[in-house]
């Protein structure tokens, strides 16, 4: 279960954090927050910091440094255009798989009914 | 002038002086994020094959970053490795792996199969 979870998380994770990111800007420890707070509570502070460099090495948010009370400045990361347009592709392929998956499960309960 | 030539053949040396600045902020952490950083940066070095020297750098840095922020918020090293270092290790590199060695042989692979088909025009790896 919890490795099933893992591997399905990993294709999606990222659309998920835009999409909190959409919402409003946010630092990495707020975004594994809010990320708790929706039900993603294995979701851990690493994973989250290496999946947000990424999306800002590929352009898809917006990084300001923030200076904080102490340690080095937090960066915040906003959603830009490029990110609004990769959420939106993202929301559409989503919205295809879960339409399919539902399907095919509903031709499986067809089957199961038949046979009995 | 001297400087131009010597880089060439060695790095360039602001890149070394970032690098070295890197290594000193996480020398310069409390335990356990100290040990932790050090074992990883040593696995980044190794897994990461990035040979780009700007993207090491930048890795370098962001990895400081990373660890000099969990030592002021005390954030428990698990809550960031969590129970696969290697993971996460492996996760943070290929954030940047924008330059990697292994992109080269990506490319001829790609190329050497569009060749096989008669197909020039194949599409982009993705």
């Amino acid at each position: 279960m919890a490795k099933q979870m893992t591997e399905m998380l990993k294709g999606t994770l990222e659309g998920v954090v835009l999409a909190i990111l959409a919402t409003k800007p946010a630092y990495g420890y707020d975004i594994t927050a809010r990320l708790r707070d929706q039900g993603f509570t294995d979701i851990v502070e690493g994973t989250v910091y290496a999946l947000l460099i990424r999306i800002e090495q590929r352009g898809l948010v917006d990084v300001e440094k923030v200076p904080s009370e102490k340690g080095p400045p937090r960066k915040v990361y906003s959603l830009n255009a490029a990110g609004a347009e990769y959420l939106d592709e993202f929301w559409k392929t989503w919205a295809f798989l879960a339409d399919r998956i539902e399907h095919l499960r509903g031709e499986v309960a067809a089957t199961e009914t038949e046979g009995e | 002038m001297a400087a131009k030539w010597i880089e060439a053949l060695t790095g360039s040396l602001e890149q070394k002086k970032q690098y070295k600045q890197a290594v000193a902020r996480i020398e310069a952490l409390p335990t356990p994020y100290r040990e932790t950083a050090k074992a990883l940066n040593r696995y980044l070095m190794y897994y990461g094959g990035v040979t780009d020297g700007d993207t090491i750098v930048t890795m370098f840095l962001d990895h400081a970053d990373l660890w000099e922020r969990a030592a002021v918020d005390e954030t428990p090293v698990r809550d960031i490795v969590a129970d696969d270092p290697v993971e996460f290790a492996e996760s943070f590199a290929r954030a940047y792996a924008g330059a990697q060695w292994i992109d080269k042989e990506r490319a001829r692979l790609t190329a050497a199969i569009d060749a096989a088909v008669g197909d020039a025009s194949g599409g982009e790896p993705s």
